[in-house]
Protein backbone atom coordinates (compact mmCIF):
# COMPACT_ATOMS: atom_id res chain seq x y z
CA UNK A 1 0.00 0.00 0.00
CA UNK A 2 0.68 3.48 -0.31
CA UNK A 3 0.06 6.02 2.20
CA UNK A 4 0.30 10.20 1.48
CA UNK A 5 0.62 12.03 5.24
CA UNK A 6 -0.97 15.24 3.69
CA UNK A 7 -1.44 18.54 5.65
CA UNK A 8 -4.65 19.43 7.05
CA UNK A 9 -5.52 22.18 4.81
CA UNK A 10 -5.72 19.77 1.56
CA UNK A 11 -8.38 18.35 3.10
CA UNK A 12 -10.22 21.53 4.64
CA UNK A 13 -9.38 24.90 3.33
CA UNK A 14 -11.06 26.38 6.58
CA UNK A 15 -8.48 26.12 8.72
CA UNK A 16 -6.46 28.62 6.44
CA UNK A 17 -5.79 31.64 7.94
CA UNK A 18 -7.96 34.49 6.89
CA UNK A 19 -7.74 35.26 3.09
CA UNK A 20 -6.11 31.99 1.91
CA UNK A 21 -8.92 29.33 1.32
CA UNK A 22 -8.02 29.12 -2.43
CA UNK A 23 -11.60 26.45 -2.46
CA UNK A 24 -14.67 25.72 -0.47
CA UNK A 25 -13.43 22.65 1.29
CA UNK A 26 -10.88 20.02 -0.23
CA UNK A 27 -8.08 21.50 -2.81
CA UNK A 28 -8.51 18.69 -5.03
CA UNK A 29 -5.53 19.35 -7.46
CA UNK A 30 -3.63 17.69 -5.01
CA UNK A 31 -6.48 15.15 -3.62
CA UNK A 32 -7.77 14.20 -7.24
CA UNK A 33 -4.15 13.33 -7.83
CA UNK A 34 -3.18 10.80 -5.10
CA UNK A 35 -6.57 9.16 -5.37
CA UNK A 36 -6.17 8.40 -9.55
CA UNK A 37 -2.72 6.79 -8.68
CA UNK A 38 -4.57 4.61 -5.39
CA UNK A 39 -2.46 6.38 -2.77
CA UNK A 40 -4.11 6.07 0.07
CA UNK A 41 -4.36 9.87 1.93
CA UNK A 42 -4.06 10.25 5.94
CA UNK A 43 -4.39 13.84 6.83
CA UNK A 44 -2.54 15.63 9.91
CA UNK A 45 -3.60 18.08 12.39
CA UNK A 46 -2.91 21.84 11.26
CA UNK A 47 -0.46 22.66 14.20
CA UNK A 48 -1.19 26.61 14.21
CA UNK A 49 -5.48 26.17 14.10
CA UNK A 50 -5.58 25.00 17.52
CA UNK A 51 -2.82 26.80 18.72
CA UNK A 52 -3.56 30.20 17.45
CA UNK A 53 -6.82 29.90 16.20
CA UNK A 54 -9.10 30.54 12.82
CA UNK A 55 -8.84 34.67 13.70
CA UNK A 56 -4.70 34.26 13.52
CA UNK A 57 -2.74 36.59 11.77
CA UNK A 58 -1.06 35.66 8.59
CA UNK A 59 2.80 35.40 10.37
CA UNK A 60 6.36 34.32 9.71
CA UNK A 61 8.00 31.53 11.33
CA UNK A 62 9.41 34.05 14.31
CA UNK A 63 6.17 34.79 15.48
CA UNK A 64 6.11 31.30 15.79
CA UNK A 65 8.88 29.93 16.99
CA UNK A 66 8.31 30.00 20.85
CA UNK A 67 9.16 27.09 23.83
CA UNK A 68 5.43 27.01 23.42
CA UNK A 69 4.54 26.11 19.68
CA UNK A 70 7.67 23.83 19.89
CA UNK A 71 6.20 21.81 22.62
CA UNK A 72 2.53 21.74 20.67
CA UNK A 73 4.14 20.91 17.68
CA UNK A 74 6.00 18.16 19.10
CA UNK A 75 2.49 16.83 20.85
CA UNK A 76 1.68 16.53 17.18
CA UNK A 77 4.62 15.23 15.97
CA UNK A 78 4.67 12.49 17.95
CA UNK A 79 1.48 10.67 16.88
CA UNK A 80 1.93 11.42 13.39
CA UNK A 81 5.67 9.89 13.70
CA UNK A 82 4.00 6.93 15.65
CA UNK A 83 1.50 6.76 12.20
CA UNK A 84 4.23 7.10 9.80
CA UNK A 85 6.35 4.46 11.73
CA UNK A 86 3.63 1.71 11.76
CA UNK A 87 3.37 1.97 8.13
CA UNK A 88 6.60 2.13 7.44
CA UNK A 89 6.98 -1.05 9.44
CA UNK A 90 4.43 -2.90 7.33
CA UNK A 91 6.57 -2.00 4.17
CA UNK A 92 4.45 0.78 2.98
CA UNK A 93 5.47 3.49 0.81
CA UNK A 94 4.82 6.68 2.60
CA UNK A 95 5.00 10.29 1.06
CA UNK A 96 4.32 13.61 2.87
CA UNK A 97 3.07 16.44 1.39
CA UNK A 98 3.38 20.06 3.26
CA UNK A 99 2.12 23.72 2.29
CA UNK A 100 5.14 26.10 0.78
CA UNK A 101 5.67 29.14 1.78
CA UNK A 102 3.93 28.31 5.62
CA UNK A 103 5.81 29.20 8.84
CA UNK A 104 4.65 25.55 9.88
CA UNK A 105 3.97 23.32 6.76
CA UNK A 106 6.89 24.53 4.43
CA UNK A 107 9.08 21.46 3.36
CA UNK A 108 10.89 23.56 1.13
CA UNK A 109 10.25 27.24 1.82
CA UNK A 110 8.79 28.80 4.37
CA UNK A 111 8.59 32.58 5.50
CA UNK A 112 10.72 34.12 7.56
CA UNK A 113 11.27 37.97 8.95
CA UNK A 114 13.18 39.13 11.90
CA UNK A 115 12.17 42.11 12.06
CA UNK A 116 8.08 41.33 12.07
CA UNK A 117 6.29 41.89 15.15
CA UNK A 118 3.60 44.70 16.37
CA UNK A 119 0.77 45.92 14.98
CA UNK A 120 0.15 44.47 11.35
CA UNK A 121 1.24 46.46 8.66
CA UNK A 122 3.15 44.87 6.15
CA UNK A 123 2.56 45.19 2.71
CA UNK A 124 1.64 42.33 0.15
CA UNK A 125 4.63 40.92 -1.55
CA UNK A 126 6.70 41.63 1.35
CA UNK A 127 9.39 39.70 0.72
CA UNK A 128 9.34 36.59 3.51
CA UNK A 129 9.57 33.79 1.50
CA UNK A 130 12.98 31.91 2.34
CA UNK A 131 14.49 28.69 1.49
CA UNK A 132 13.69 25.97 4.77
CA UNK A 133 11.45 24.11 6.41
CA UNK A 134 8.23 24.71 8.88
CA UNK A 135 8.51 24.79 12.49
CA UNK A 136 6.44 21.60 12.49
CA UNK A 137 8.13 20.07 9.87
CA UNK A 138 11.21 19.76 11.71
CA UNK A 139 9.70 18.70 14.87
CA UNK A 140 7.90 15.93 12.60
CA UNK A 141 11.53 15.22 11.05
CA UNK A 142 13.42 14.99 14.73
CA UNK A 143 10.48 12.79 15.97
CA UNK A 144 11.35 10.25 13.29
CA UNK A 145 14.43 10.46 13.71
CA UNK A 146 14.53 9.46 17.19
CA UNK A 147 12.13 6.57 16.23
CA UNK A 148 15.31 5.56 13.63
CA UNK A 149 12.46 6.39 10.44
CA UNK A 150 13.63 9.31 8.09
CA UNK A 151 11.45 11.88 7.11
CA UNK A 152 9.54 10.50 3.76
CA UNK A 153 9.42 12.27 0.64
CA UNK A 154 7.95 15.39 0.68
CA UNK A 155 6.89 17.45 -1.39
CA UNK A 156 4.66 21.18 -1.03
CA UNK A 157 1.72 22.19 -2.77
CA UNK A 158 2.49 25.80 -4.40
CA UNK A 159 -1.10 27.47 -4.22
CA UNK A 160 -0.03 30.09 -1.47
CA UNK A 161 2.91 31.33 -3.53
CA UNK A 162 2.76 34.28 -5.62
CA UNK A 163 4.33 32.48 -8.51
CA UNK A 164 2.14 29.55 -8.34
CA UNK A 165 2.02 27.27 -11.56
CA UNK A 166 -0.43 24.86 -11.62
CA UNK A 167 1.43 22.49 -13.67
CA UNK A 168 4.28 22.54 -12.05
CA UNK A 169 2.80 22.15 -8.52
CA UNK A 170 1.71 18.75 -10.87
CA UNK A 171 4.46 17.99 -12.19
CA UNK A 172 6.33 18.00 -8.48
CA UNK A 173 3.29 15.86 -6.94
CA UNK A 174 3.75 13.45 -9.71
CA UNK A 175 7.28 13.23 -9.47
CA UNK A 176 6.77 12.53 -5.43
CA UNK A 177 4.51 9.39 -6.35
CA UNK A 178 6.82 7.63 -8.39
CA UNK A 179 7.80 4.78 -6.70
CA UNK B 1 -12.61 37.21 3.73
CA UNK B 2 -11.79 39.08 1.05
CA UNK B 3 -10.55 35.95 -1.91
CA UNK B 4 -10.99 33.78 0.93
CA UNK B 5 -13.57 30.95 -0.54
CA UNK B 6 -13.60 29.13 2.64
CA UNK B 7 -17.24 27.77 3.12
CA UNK B 8 -17.52 27.32 6.70
CA UNK B 9 -18.63 24.04 6.90
CA UNK B 10 -16.42 21.51 8.31
CA UNK B 11 -17.32 17.30 8.58
CA UNK B 12 -15.70 14.88 11.07
CA UNK B 13 -15.62 11.98 8.56
CA UNK B 14 -14.41 8.45 9.50
CA UNK B 15 -11.66 7.41 7.24
CA UNK B 16 -13.85 4.42 5.71
CA UNK B 17 -15.58 7.50 3.39
CA UNK B 18 -12.19 9.34 2.56
CA UNK B 19 -10.64 6.08 1.90
CA UNK B 20 -13.31 3.77 1.13
CA UNK B 21 -13.09 -0.04 -0.03
CA UNK B 22 -13.93 -1.12 -3.71
CA UNK B 23 -17.34 -0.29 -4.62
CA UNK B 24 -18.31 1.55 -1.07
CA UNK B 25 -19.58 5.36 -0.78
CA UNK B 26 -16.53 8.07 -1.55
CA UNK B 27 -17.47 10.40 1.11
CA UNK B 28 -14.90 12.66 0.20
CA UNK B 29 -15.92 12.77 -3.61
CA UNK B 30 -19.24 13.83 -2.57
CA UNK B 31 -17.52 16.30 0.64
CA UNK B 32 -15.46 17.89 -1.81
CA UNK B 33 -17.81 18.08 -4.44
CA UNK B 34 -20.08 19.73 -1.98
CA UNK B 35 -18.06 22.00 -0.79
CA UNK B 36 -17.26 20.74 2.63
CA UNK B 37 -14.37 20.55 4.56
CA UNK B 38 -13.01 17.20 5.61
CA UNK B 39 -11.56 16.66 8.97
CA UNK B 40 -10.29 12.74 8.92
CA UNK B 41 -10.64 10.36 11.66
CA UNK B 42 -8.09 7.98 12.56
CA UNK B 43 -7.98 4.76 10.98
CA UNK B 44 -10.06 1.56 12.81
CA UNK B 45 -6.62 -0.43 12.87
CA UNK B 46 -4.17 1.95 14.60
CA UNK B 47 -3.71 1.06 18.16
CA UNK B 48 -6.40 2.20 20.51
CA UNK B 49 -3.54 4.58 22.56
CA UNK B 50 -2.41 6.17 18.71
CA UNK B 51 -6.27 6.62 18.01
CA UNK B 52 -6.81 8.43 21.43
CA UNK B 53 -4.00 10.92 20.73
CA UNK B 54 -5.02 11.81 17.47
CA UNK B 55 -8.74 12.55 18.24
CA UNK B 56 -7.51 14.91 20.78
CA UNK B 57 -6.23 17.00 18.12
CA UNK B 58 -9.43 16.10 15.97
CA UNK B 59 -11.48 17.43 19.14
CA UNK B 60 -9.57 20.72 19.64
CA UNK B 61 -9.95 22.11 16.34
CA UNK B 62 -13.70 20.95 16.27
CA UNK B 63 -14.13 22.74 18.78
CA UNK B 64 -12.02 25.97 17.64
CA UNK B 65 -14.34 25.84 14.49
CA UNK B 66 -17.48 25.04 16.36
CA UNK B 67 -17.23 27.91 18.81
CA UNK B 68 -16.10 30.71 15.64
CA UNK B 69 -19.73 29.47 14.49
CA UNK B 70 -18.74 27.30 11.41
CA UNK B 71 -21.33 23.89 10.78
CA UNK B 72 -19.37 20.85 11.94
CA UNK B 73 -21.03 17.81 11.14
CA UNK B 74 -20.24 13.67 11.71
CA UNK B 75 -20.28 11.50 8.73
CA UNK B 76 -19.74 8.14 10.19
CA UNK B 77 -19.23 7.50 13.42
CA UNK B 78 -16.82 7.11 16.52
CA UNK B 79 -16.92 6.36 20.13
CA UNK B 80 -13.82 7.50 21.12
CA UNK B 81 -14.83 10.79 18.77
CA UNK B 82 -17.34 11.94 21.36
CA UNK B 83 -14.63 11.19 24.73
CA UNK B 84 -12.80 13.54 22.92
CA UNK B 85 -15.45 16.26 22.82
CA UNK B 86 -16.89 15.89 25.71
CA UNK B 87 -13.36 16.76 27.54
CA UNK B 88 -13.29 20.08 25.16
CA UNK B 89 -16.66 20.86 26.26
CA UNK B 90 -18.07 20.78 22.71
CA UNK B 91 -21.43 18.76 22.24
CA UNK B 92 -22.21 16.05 20.11
CA UNK B 93 -22.44 17.11 16.60
CA UNK B 94 -24.98 16.02 13.87
CA UNK B 95 -24.48 12.78 12.83
CA UNK B 96 -24.94 10.56 9.55
CA UNK B 97 -23.72 7.30 8.73
CA UNK B 98 -24.45 7.67 5.02
CA UNK B 99 -25.21 4.11 3.21
CA UNK B 100 -25.74 6.11 -0.55
CA UNK B 101 -24.25 9.61 -1.80
CA UNK B 102 -27.79 10.17 -2.33
CA UNK B 103 -28.38 10.40 1.25
CA UNK B 104 -25.47 11.92 1.95
CA UNK B 105 -25.86 14.92 -0.32
CA UNK B 106 -29.72 15.49 1.56
CA UNK B 107 -28.11 15.62 4.76
CA UNK B 108 -25.57 18.23 3.80
CA UNK B 109 -28.53 20.27 1.67
CA UNK B 110 -30.39 20.32 5.07
CA UNK B 111 -27.66 21.85 6.95
CA UNK B 112 -28.35 25.80 8.05
CA UNK B 113 -26.39 28.80 6.76
CA UNK B 114 -23.19 28.60 9.10
CA UNK B 115 -23.80 31.32 11.76
CA UNK B 116 -19.60 31.98 10.69
CA UNK B 117 -21.02 32.84 7.51
CA UNK B 118 -23.68 35.62 8.28
CA UNK B 119 -20.65 37.30 10.51
CA UNK B 120 -17.64 36.70 8.25
CA UNK B 121 -18.69 36.91 4.45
Amino acid sequence: MSVAFVAHCLLNQNSKTDGGAACAGVYSPAVDLLRARGWRIEQMPCPELAFTGLNRFWAVREQYDTLAYRRHCQRIAASVAAAIASRVERGEDVVLIGVEGSPSMGVCITSSDPRRGGRPGWPDGAGELTVGEGIYVEELRRELQSRGVGLPRVVGVTHPLPDHDAEAERAALESLLEP
Amino acid sequence: MEGDHRSFRIALTSDRYVNPPPGELDGLAVLGEAGWGVMQLPPEDYPAELRRSMLVEVAEQAEEFSRRGYDVVLIGDDEGLMDALHAVNTARPAQLVPASEAELLDFLRSRPVPEAAHLLK
